[in-house]
């Protein structure tokens, strides 16, 4: 069925090939498919060039004016991007206050150049003479200052829009540990790195992509820690993105993962950033991408999933449990509503006998077969989520108890679902919660092992979990194996997987990842008890 | 022209090869009727002919090196001969191929789904080793050590669940049964997992580091007799003669579990750790069937071979009468005829290659 | 490595649904459609002129009057005792389905009985469909009743719902008193198959009358090959338990050495070992019995707390456990039943000899010499040091 619908997407972008083409023989002069255009000498075609262009945009902002020895100059600038007062302050106040002052000075001021080098109180300012740059200038926020008699214009970084402010992010939130999350705003991301790894090695490469929505897309990893193979990958797959929109870290992702049919995925996101500076000095590479504050992280193995970066902060052996819980927890959320089903309708023989009177009792009169009734509450159990989580938050509230009162009570008092069932079912509700980062894999999986359990029990379930075993051993993300350090087994790295060691035991990085530069810290840096030395030290200070 | 791309390090081959052996824990009941409760001495006593034979087949994988079974024969036995001996163990892999699907079913249908058709288990069983063997041998590799530790881990289980409900007396009186009657079962035990190490020529040329292949293979070696020792231990020590009736000891063993009303009716554990461990097994198998294949026909990839392949070896599965047949088989007839693919030929090919000097 | 090529892999995994499609119901079997079977009593019916002499009782859970939380009903029977009669065991199982609307599903079976007369008569093919169907397991009760199998499950437990039940917690409990042979179907069967063991099972009894009946589980069936040849007592009982190892607990009660008061001791743990010994080829057996235990209570107002009346009192128990272990030992040797199974441990430690001793073991049983040396100790009083009793002058 994916493939027909594979087949039906191709001859769509046959289609579009062709539109595109026709497009392209009407008109070579529409924004940029051709050559760039130069710039004239006079203000007034050049304002009227860019009229056409752009001019017709309602918070397209063109203001005429002159200063000096009537010298007309245009500020063009986007009114929802820029700064206002920044425009008022320093470019139109230096500028019009230098028409009275330049009488006493017999410089006539013609020269671009002498505007943004006396002029001009403005940190970032760019010349540009085609229309093209100027365009795209203008669209990301700059003033863009036109000056009759002069085929060069100024660019002048006004940028500043509205953005939220940093927060705490909603999908990861901790008990201990940093609380600030990534925003929509790029800058905003990269800064959040930055100030955490202060380390001129720490590379921030920006591109942009998407030929319509002009995305900047930042790929930052640290010099010397991530493998240059890895790098450069990761530039191919980013080159070879060729569409006109880039909206979140989601298009991104789809097109540079390594197995797009795959439900476990290849790539790993996060909104923290913490958890990302971790892995960028993992030896991975984080994806920003504007206008998103989800950023990407490769390479992903499938223990990402059951760590957090609360992990680190707290002590190892809570953390070490928190990890079995996590995994005990994602074992459930797959297997419990399948073992069910195989266990209540193929191996009865498997359940204790005081338990099996009690579930054979609560199935009594209920007229449905098990996996019909695994199958029913779990597709409840998703519609519930789903309005719960889309509906605005009290009402969502309103969904949830209507929704667990109706199934949980109603169903089982009128005999309609046997109340095992019921708590098989938010026992793998709750447990599917934990480990959010596979819960989507983990929804497919549920199904696939509810169905194979009600067709053949328990041989169907080892048999589809052996396949889901192969899948797994064969993905790769950007080379590195999807399932290490378990397969292949690296013993130094399971320091980082079911338990989690103290900090200074993990001094190598993690070899499938950052094995360029293995070593993290010195090997001994155990905490001890205060040395012979400074205890002499201590009772002469006493 | 390299059919397989893959590489697989030296303790993943020592995990496959242990996870080989370990897919035959169930198998080990055929050797039961000629030894009665000696079968743990049969059991060691295989273990250790073994040991000198597979250093045979190691010798041989690394004179040539990058080089499986079948393009060694090819080297010894001359580009004619060669392929047909190579076209004889072939059909022995597909044979054995299709005698475990067989086994996995049997095994299935007598304890868990009794009315279910035998096809139906072989197809899901041969679906997913053709599944493995398409992924490759790094993936299958790959896979093993998680595999064997499971498998590991459920034998040692149920051997501390059942400490309980042993008896050591049923070992006396130690060696109680004639000496041709002992030979019969170490020849039986050697012929179904031991001796089956042959198949790792075909995989050796894709380790990684030669020098630790002797090693890595011995060691698997004794992974898998010492965890089949403790699954005999168990059986025998639990059930005493009454191991002699059952058909699947393992499968009785474990039923008796039974810690407080709490922990009991572990059974499935049984079945669990059968097809993990035989997953391995039958996928080696399989593999090696198809790669000779693909060489044997010249062929560029030995993918379009996995599933005939696969159908015949259903196919071929479906020959079998009964289960009583097919023991008296595995029991009999097998071990004899094998003698000659697991000892005669290699040591012959080994001869020739001491003698011609090879490879030249 | 070859990509897996994505229009073969859809074919078969189209070909899984498909197949997932036509299945049906080879082996799914819902919870509320089975007749879960907790006990088995099979008896042969008397009647001469009746041809079908082998009866079957199944006693099936019915689930529905067990349902938890629903407290209306819980007056009616949990159990329903089917019955069946036919020529063999496996045609009588089957022969249910004319009167069961579920099928008989065997794995949770607690219990077998066996009638008396059918005991007598021999039980070997019947014990064959337990051991063989894939549904049964080894570790059922097996029990002997003293008259109709079938009486025991109309007996309504006091404490439990459900008959079977009941007595399969009657005999776990057996291990504080020790004088009942518990015994499952694996040991059973083993000694079933050995050439010179002889098998054991419980025996139940039905004591009182009318509504007030209950069961009583003491003793030991003895078999000869598979043909009951007699009954121990609770005393013989407990002496073929001392040499089988398997005293778990229990009271002994002595005469206290002062007075002729009783004294009880409880047993802690015990331990045997059997040696066998060939002296100028005959048969020697040693049993060794090791006894640690306390004193549980005592009906005379003697001071037991001191070392001699200690040692007295060891002395006496040593001598209470030698006669129990040598009643059940003439017992054995009467009904020519080697129950202690003391023909393996012979074979396991004399191979060679055995093979000459196999054949005339019935021979040699019945005046086998055995030597029973008991080592019994005292360790504790008790929360109490003496008796509740004026202090003497």
């Amino acid at each position: 069925m994916i493939s027909y619908i594979l087949k039906k997407l191709r001859y769509l972008k046959l289609l579009n090939v062709n539109y595109a083409d026709d497009q392209k023989k009407q008109g070579t002069s529409e924004y940029g498919q051709s050559t760039p255009i130069k710039l004239s000498q006079s203000l007034e075609k050049n304002l009227i060039a860019i009229r056409n262009l752009i001019g017709n945009n309602f918070d397209v902002i063109i203001r005429e004016f002159s200063f000096g020895d009537h010298i007309n100059v245009a500020l063009i600038f986007l009114s929802g991007m820029t700064d206002q007062s920044m425009i008022n302050e320093n470019i139109m106040k230096p500028l019009m206050s230098e028409s009275h002052s330049s009488q006493n000075e017999t410089l006539k001021i013609k020269d671009i150049a002498q505007i943004k080098a006396r002029i001009l109180s403005v940190g970032g300012v760019n010349q540009y003479s085609s229309y093209d740059e100027i365009i795209d200038g203008c669209l990301s926020g700059q003033s863009i200052l036109l000056l009759d008699e002069c085929n060069e214009a100024l660019a002048i970084m006004t940028t500043n829009w509205k953005s939220r402010a940093v927060e705490e992010p909603k999908t990861e939130s901790v008990v201990r540990g940093p609380r600030e999350g990534f925003t929509e705003s790029l800058l905003t991301n990269t800064t959040l790195i930055r100030r955490k790894i202060m380390s001129p090695d720490l590379k921030i490469e920006s591109m942009k992509l998407g030929s319509r929505t002009k995305t900047n897309v930042c790929i930052a990893y640290i010099q010397g820690i991530a493998n240059p193979l890895l790098i450069e990958e990761i530039k191919r797959r980013l080159n070879r993105i060729k569409t006109d929109s880039i909206l979140e870290s989601g298009y991104v992702e789809q097109f540079i993962e390594d197995a797009p049919f795959s439900i476990f995925s290849t790539v790993a996101n996060s909104e923290k950033p913490d958890a990302v500076a971790a892995k960028i000095l993992e030896g991975r590479a984080a994806i920003l991408v504007d206008g998103t504050p989800f950023v990407l992280s490769v390479p992903m193995v499938l223990i990402e999933s059951f760590q957090s970066s609360e992990d680190y902060y707290s002590r190892p052996f809570f953390a070490s449990l928190i990890r079995s819980i996590r995994f005990l927890a994602y074992f459930i959320s797959i297997f419990a509503p399948s073992s069910y089903v195989a266990l209540t309708t193929f191996h009865q023989e498997l359940i204790p006998t005081p338990l099996l009177f009690s579930m054979a009792g609560a199935q009594e009169g209920v007229p449905f077969p098990a996996v019909m009734e695994a199958i029913m509450m779990g597709i409840i159990f998703e519609i519930l989520r789903e309005a719960g989580v889309r509906l605005p938050r009290p009402v969502g509230q309103a969904v949830s108890i209507v929704g667990a009162l109706v199934i949980g009570e109603s169903a089982v008092t009128a005999g309609l679902i046997g109340a095992p069932m019921v708590i098989v079912v938010a026992l793998t509700a709750v447990s599917s919660f934990v480990v959010s980062a596979q819960s989507d894999s983990g929804g497919v999986l549920r199904i696939t092992f509810v169905i194979l359990a009600g067709f053949i029990g328990i041989y169907g379930i080892v048999i589809g979990q052996l396949g889901v075993f192969i899948h797994l051993a064969s993905l790769r993300s950007f080379g590195t194996p999807y399932l290490s350090p378990l397969a292949p087994l690296s013993i130094r790295d399971l320091k980082d997987t079911i338990i989690r060691a103290p900090i200074w035991a993990m001094f190598t990085r993690p070899r499938t990842i950052g094995w360029h530069d293995p070593e993290r810290q010195e090997f001994r840096l155990k905490p001890s008890s205060p040395s012979e030395e400074t205890k002499e030290q201590n009772k002469a200070v006493r | 022209m390299k059919l397989e791309k893959g590489e697989i390090s030296s303790s993943q081959l020592m995990f496959l090869v242990g996870g080989f052996i370990q897919g035959s824990l169930l198998t080990l009941a055929f050797a039961k009727d000629a030894t009665k409760h000696d079968l743990w001495l049969a059991l060691i006593a295989a273990l250790m002919m073994s040991l000198p034979l597979a250093l045979v087949y190691i010798t041989l994988a690394l004179k040539f090196p990058g080089q499986n079974l079948f393009q060694i024969n090819d080297a010894v036995f001359g580009p004619y001969l060669g392929k047909l001996v190579s076209f004889q163990y072939i059909m022995l892999f597909l044979m054995i191929v299709s005698s475990n699907l067989w086994f996995a079913g049997d095994f299935f249908l007598t304890f868990f789904f009794p009315e279910t058709p035998i096809i139906v288990i072989m197809i899901m069983f041969a679906f997913i080793c053709a599944w493995g063997v398409r992924a490759g041998i790094e993936v299958i590799a790959r896979m093993s050590i998680i595999l064997v530790l499971f498998t590991i881990l459920i034998a040692l289980t149920t051997f501390i669940l059942l400490l309980n409900e042993m008896k050591f007396s049923n070992f006396l009186p130690i060696f109680d049964i004639p000496i041709h009657d002992f030979i019969q079962g170490t020849n039986i035990m050697m012929a179904i997992p031991f001796n089956e190490v042959i198949i790792f020529m075909m995989v050796i040329p894709y380790a990684n580091k030669m020098k630790q292949v002797k090693t890595s293979v011995l060691y698997g070696l004794m992974i898998g007799g010492i965890t089949s020792l403790i699954v005999v231990i168990r059986n025998t020590a639990v059930l005493g003669p009454l191991a002699d009736i059952v058909v699947s000891p393992s499968m009785e063993a474990v039923r008796l579990i039974d810690l407080g009303e709490i922990i009991e009716r572990l059974e499935a554990l049984v079945g669990i750790g059968l097809i993990l461990s035989m997953f391995l097994k039958v996928s080696v198998f399989y593999y090696a069937t198809v790669l000779g294949m693909a060489q044997l026909l010249k062929l560029r990839s030995y993918v379009p071979l996995v599933i005939p392949v696969g159908i015949i070896g259903i196919t071929l599965a479906l020959t079998n009468e009964s289960s009583i047949q097919f023991t008296y088989t595995a029991m009999n007839t097998y071990p004899i005829f094998s003698l000659s693919f697991y000892i005669v030929l290699p040591l012959i090919s080994l001869l020739i290659v001491k003698i011609r000097k090879l490879p030249k | 490595m070859k990509r897996i090529s994505f229009c073969t892999f859809r074919c078969l995994i189209i070909c899984l649904i498909l197949i997932l499609g036509t299945t049906g119901c080879w082996n799914r079997r819902e919870l509320n459609s089975l007749a879960i079977t907790m006990g088995a009593g099979i008896d042969k019916l008397e009647d001469e002129d009746v041809t079908d002499q082998l009866q079957l009782t199944v006693q099936i859970v019915k689930t529905s009057e067990i349902k938890v939380g629903d407290k209306g009903n819980s007056s009616a029977d949990a159990f329903w005792n089917a019955r069946n009669t036919g020529k063999s065991l496996f045609e009588v199982i089957r022969g249910f389905t004319h009167q069961s609307s579920r099928k008989l599903y065997w794995p949770h079976n607690q219990v077998i009985i066996f009638g008396r007369s059918l005991a007598e008569a021999g039980i070997r093919e019947h014990i064959d469909f337990f051991v063989r169907d894939q549904e049964t397991r080894l570790g059922v009760w097996i029990l002997v009743a003293e008259d109709q199998a079938s009486d025991i499950f109309e007996v309504k437990p006091n404490l439990e719902r459900i008959p079977a039940i009941g007595l399969a917690n009657l005999l776990k409990a057996q291990k504080a008193s020790s004088q009942t042979t518990a015994i499952k179907l694996d040991e059973f069967a083993t000694r079933l198959m050995s050439k010179t063991t002889a098998p054991i099972a419980a025996f139940v009894k039905i004591s009182g009358q009318g509504s007030k009946k209950s069961l009583l589980v003491t003793g030991t069936a003895v078999f000869k090959q598979d043909k009951l040849v007699g009954e121990l007592n609770k005393t013989e009982t407990r002496g073929l338990l001392w040499v089988l190892n398997k005293v778990k607990s229990g009271i002994i009660d002595v005469v206290s050495p002062e007075s002729n008061g009783k004294v009880s001791l409880e047993i802690i743990r015990a331990k045997s070992k059997i040696t066998p010994e060939i002296i100028e080829d005959k048969v020697h057996m040693k049993v060794d019995i090791k006894e640690e235990g306390n004193i549980g209570s005592q009906s005379c107002t003697d001071d037991l707390e001191n070392r001699q009346t200690i040692k007295k009192l060891e002395d006496e128990k040593n001598a209470a456990i030698e006669s129990e272990v040598k009643a059940a030992l003439s017992k054995a040797q009467k009904l020519n039943a080697d129950i202690f199974g003391f023909g393996d441990v012979v074979h396991q430690k004399f191979p060679k000899e055995w093979k000459e001793l196999e054949s005339r073991w019935d021979e040699i049983f019945p005046d086998l010499e055995v030597e029973v040396t008991v080592e019994g100790k005292i360790r504790r009083s008790g929360s109490s040091k003496k008796a509740v009793a004026p202090a003497k002058e």
